[in-house]
């Protein structure tokens, strides 16, 4: 109750350095105590100094910033840090700073502080004195001519009746605080400043309902003009910030409500809060220069507001010693736990993780293509360079990360179909025989053969590597096709990246982008500071993962979670309020593909979309539906109805918001003149599709995709299917088919309809891979949640596994990857389920498009 | 703005087809995606006063549906202390960018004319409505001659 009236009542926040110098404790018995020192200001987060070995006059000259209100209530409190126990209290003193700032007019700056430590004693119901606590406090500034105007009804005030009222032993017991000024240096002593739990209750009480006198005050007078009294706010010339140009999004009606909820209290400083011409609020925010219809939140306690050289705005969070460009609210410190709280299964999720054992090198693959100088398949990408060895064999080299290999990049992976396409060796001929099989005639030769004579052409059951086409459609083989290339393009020796756990990810960042690209394929050789340890792979493997878990700290704004469900990421639009956001994605570029040579995996994975675009596959309208379900079912309206006469009123341009600002666009040149009719919607349609999967995200796409390419060529990657990269990059894991089983719900089937039978034998007989694939197919990830099944997440929340009977026997199984959903149609027989479900599994393209 | 000519073209219909029980049309013009506007139901025990609202259309509307926020307190099962309005036709599954703002508002009108106790928002209101009619038309009301804004005089 104290606590909570505390915190709200003082105009705002201000920051409020306290330095820790040292404590004389009177040492009772012979053991020495290991004291530490804990500051909790209004019972928030506390922050603590380093512990000091064994001594009763301990130093620590340790400084924190804390955020406080006027009438913030400060605990300092020493304690004895133990090996084994539970730490104890040696003694404790609670400040309450607006009696200091009151006797000191409103100057907490430079001024030493001597507290009494009490402890509760065994002998006595009066706490005893057991120490010193010497400190200083710097910095805080307040203009109390705003508290004690409304305030004169203060009688608890440090110097009012009832302190000197007080009964004479009140001064014995609670022994006061010294504090003095050090720019004066003359001795102030405030005797029995200190409201102590005990004592502080009564005058709390009494003074809580005065206390919300002034707020109130300064809630009216809103109305009339800026709400905080900031040093900063003078320099900012008024009135040269607008309303804001651009409004709330969706999210109006959850801003409503914090909105309520938050009236009351102070706006952070530099604030102030505006109405425009229509009567409506807003914010200006003086420290950025920008305006926002929210009503911004007071940063959270711990939490500081910064420049760097630069002028910029960033933000210090003193709990975690960490900074981010975004001002924390409460939405993103709730993703912030979150993503803390993820931390303790990481390393057992990785262990769980595996892929297949890593093959040997495979046998040596022949050039796939034998090139003509003009061989109609276009430029080699950039960087790539064609050449001849001495014998003739052709090969090709990749300046930008110095690797080599015996196959075109430009063919690479791919089942080359449109070798039908190439004209046949002169003098060869083409018929077909009475069952319409096809064969080649070589009229040179007289001969006839089944095979086709025009190079990487499939050779009877072999596909284009020579080895059987069924084969080559496999993961495996896929796996050990990549593995070879990795090896073959090994370099000798080793790079160390040393790191310290607690600033793992920006020692990683400066480590990787300072080596040349190319060195990143060099052994890895991890150390992590102060911990002994060779890097036999377990610690690399720890690395991995950690550094992208660490990636997605929600602090970094580089991803965000797709759509609510809670696994695959995407590149954040938001991501540029970051400075250096461009360089970070080329990290993480640089260090996914250092993941996938290795063979290690990372934490967690990207959307289907975003594999599909590090494939350059073309994205489709389908993609859409599992990151912006809305926003797909409007398209698919558009496809399947007549638009013409229904008033859509649309144009070949679009709008999306980011960070309140909204972006316009054309979709092409003039868009915003050409009017969408039934006529060009296909056009438009594609458009909007190319637009949606890229929108705010195409730069740091292409720094992520530049980063990649320099260590391993992007084009190595095209033996694999998106599905497939997600398995390579994020390992599978041991799929539990019972908990699977256990938490899955039907619709127009039950537990026992025979096709919901068949599917789970089907289930169960498959090996992980397929199962991996299957979950793949139907929720868009391969990962099983940590808490398992019962915690799958959809578009919506929570989403159970759900099997629906939908369609007839002929059509293959659909899938609903933001609802969990598989439609299954009632098939007649376990090998008609099989059939269709591993045919519906294995191809990539998404079956059900409309 | 890319919703700008749809929402002038849906702002100029409603204005012209003159709805009785929504008026005072207000809009910025420099930001056509809020509008506010008097709901005038027609039914007891609403009809003693009239509601405003608020509806937000966000920028990628008419893909994404508009949300509807009561500004005025009303005793009501499906509309909540904090104004919020679960209302089937902009809802995620059924929104369709053909839907009219028009036909967002009739939809509301209705549903403060007739609650549907069935999906409420305020469980306590919805019982008391199924349980003692009597009750809550009393309560209402009251409610709403204590809270809501003055009907237009015509």
């Amino acid at each position: 109750m104290d606590q909570a009236q505390g915190s709200v009542s003082g105009s705002d926040l201000h920051q409020l350095s306290i330095t820790v110098e040292c404590a004389h404790l009177r040492s009772s018995t012979l053991l020495k105590p290991t004291p530490y020192v804990e500051i909790i200001v209004d019972e928030k987060t506390p922050q603590k100094t380093e512990t000091v070995k064994t001594n009763s006059q301990p130093k620590w000259n340790e400084t924190f910033t804390c955020l406080v209100t006027p009438h913030s209530k400060i605990l300092f409190s020493v304690k004895d840090h133990n090996n084994f126990r539970k730490d104890t209290v040696i003694g404790e003193k609670k400040i309450d700073l607006f009696t200091l700032l009151f006797h000191f007019n409103g100057k907490c700056d430079n001024l030493d502080l001597t507290l009494d430590l009490m402890s509760d004693s065994k002998q006595s119901d009066a706490p005893l004195k057991v120490g010193e606590l010497v400190c200083s406090l710097k910095g805080l500034v307040v203009d109390m001519s705003s508290y004690v105007r409304s305030n004169d009804s203060l009688p608890l005030g440090p110097l009012g009746p009832s302190n000197t009222e007080g009964p004479s032993n009140r001064n014995v017991f609670m022994n006061g605080i010294k504090a003095k000024l050090k720019s004066q240096g003359a001795e102030n002593v405030v005797p029995s400043l200190s409201s102590s739990s005990t004592s502080s209750m009564t005058s709390s009480s009494r003074s809580s309902t005065e206390r919300i006198e002034p707020r109130r005050s300064q809630v009216n007078s809103v109305a009339s003009g800026p709400v905080s009294v900031s040093s900063s706010n003078n320099s900012i010339p008024n009135g040269c910030i607008g309303p804001p140009v651009t409004v709330p999004n969706g999210n109006i009606v959850h801003n409503e409500t914090e909105e309520n909820r938050t009236d009351n209290e102070p706006l952070p400083p530099g604030w102030e809060m505006r109405f425009d011409t229509y009567g409506r609020r807003y914010y200006v925010d003086h420290n950025t220069r920008s305006t926002s219809w929210e009503r911004p939140q007071p940063l959270p306690p711990g939490w500081e507001m910064r420049r760097d050289p630069r002028g910029r705005v960033y933000y210090v969070d003193h709990n975690a010693r960490t900074t981010t460009w975004q001002r924390p609210n409460s939405e993103r410190l709730q993703h912030y736990q979150q993503w803390q709280g993820q931390r303790q299964h990481i390393v057992s999720q990785g262990n769980q993780r595996f892929l297949y054992p890593q093959h040997q090198p495979a046998p040596v693959p022949g050039p796939s293509v034998i090139t003509e100088e003009d061989d109609g398949l276009g430029p080699l990408p950039a960087g790539w360079e064609r050449r001849v060895q001495p014998e003739g064999r052709v090969y090709f080299v990749n300046h930008k990360n110095r690797t080599t290999q015996w196959e075109d990049p430009r063919t690479q992976g791919q089942e080359i179909s449109d070798v039908e396409e190439l004209p046949l060796p002169p003098g060869w001929e083409i018929r077909y025989t009475e069952d319409n099989k096809r064969y080649f005639v070589d009229h040179n030769t007289k001969t006839t053969t089944f095979d086709d004579p025009r190079p990487g052409a499939p050779k009877g059951p072999k596909g284009v590597y020579g080895v059987p086409r069924a084969y080559e459609r496999s993961f495996k083989w896929k796996i050990s096709q990549f593995r070879f290339l990795c090896q073959s393009n090994a370099l000798p020796s080793h790079i160390k990246i040393q790191v310290t756990r607690q600033t793992l990810f920006e020692d990683s960042f400066h480590t990787i982008m300072r080596l040349p690209a190319y060195e990143l394929r060099r052994r890895l050789y991890i150390i992590f500071k102060g911990e002994e340890g060779l890097d036999y792979g377990g610690i690399s493997r720890e690395w991995f993962f950690l550094v992208s878990h660490e990636a997605l700290n929600p602090m970094y704004c580089l991803f965000e979670y797709a759509n609510k469900n809670n696994y695959s990421l995407q590149i954040n639009p938001a991501s540029y309020v970051n400075p250096e956001h461009l360089t970070y994605f080329k990290f993480i570029g640089r260090f996914i593909a250092m993941a996938l040579y290795h063979g290690r995996f990372i934490y967690s994975g990207f959307t289907m979309p975003f594999y599909k675009r590090m494939l350059a596959k073309k994205l489709v309208m389908k993609d859409i539906e599992s990151i912006d379900p809305e926003f797909y079912n409007s398209l698919v309206w558009i496809k399947e109805n007549n638009i013409d006469d229904c008033g859509l009123e649309l144009f070949y341009s679009v709008d999306f918001e980011v960070l309140g600002q909204i972006v316009h666009h054309e979709l092409k040149k003039n868009g915003d003149k050409e009017k969408v009719t039934e006529e060009n919607k296909e056009e438009y349609l594609t458009l909007m599709t190319d637009w949606r999967m890229t929108r705010g995200i195409e730069q740091q796409t292409q720094a992520f995709l530049d980063g990649f390419n320099e260590v391993v060529p992007i084009e190595w990657l095209k033996y694999f299917d998106e599905r497939e990269l997600e398995l390579l990059l994020c390992g599978m894991q041991e799929i539990d088919v019972e908990d699977w089983q256990r938490h899955t719900i039907y619709r127009h089937y039950t537990r026992s309809s025979k096709p919901v039978v068949w599917f789970w034998q089907f289930v169960k007989q498959s090996d992980n891979e397929k199962r991996a694939r299957l979950l793949q197919f139907v929720t868009g990830t391969c990962r099983v949640p940590v808490g398992g099944f019962a915690e799958l997440m959809g578009s919506n929340g929570p989403q159970r596994f759900c099997i629906e009977k939908v369609g007839k026997e002929s059509w293959l199984p659909r899938s609903h990857t933001c609802f969990n959903r598989l439609d299954l149609p009632p098939y007649k027989s376990y090998e008609q389920l099989v059939e269709k479900l591993t045919y519906a599994i294995e191809e990539t393209d998404t079956f059900g498009q409309e | 703005m890319a919703a700008t000519r749809r929402l002038q073209k849906e702002l100029g219909d409603i204005r012209n087809s003159g709805l009785k029980s929504f008026r005072d049309i207000q809009v910025d013009e420099t930001n056509i995606l809020t509008w506010q506007g008097l709901i005038v139901p027609d039914n007891p025990p609403y009809n003693k006063g009239a509601f405003k609202i608020e509806i937000n259309f966000p920028a990628e509307y008419p893909f994404k549906p508009p949300k509807i926020n009561f500004k005025t307190k009303i005793y009501h099962p499906n509309i909540d202390e904090k104004g919020q309005v679960c209302l089937p036709i902009i809802s995620a599954e059924n929104w369709k960018p053909a839907t009219k703002t028009e036909q967002v508002i009739q939809a509301l009108v209705a549903l403060v004319n007739e609650p549907e106790p069935e999906h409420p928002l305020r469980g306590d209101l919805a019982e008391e409505y199924l349980k003692d009619k009597k009750k809550f038309a009393k309560n209402a009301e009251d409610y709403t001659k204590k809270h809501s804004e003055k009907r237009p005089a015509d």
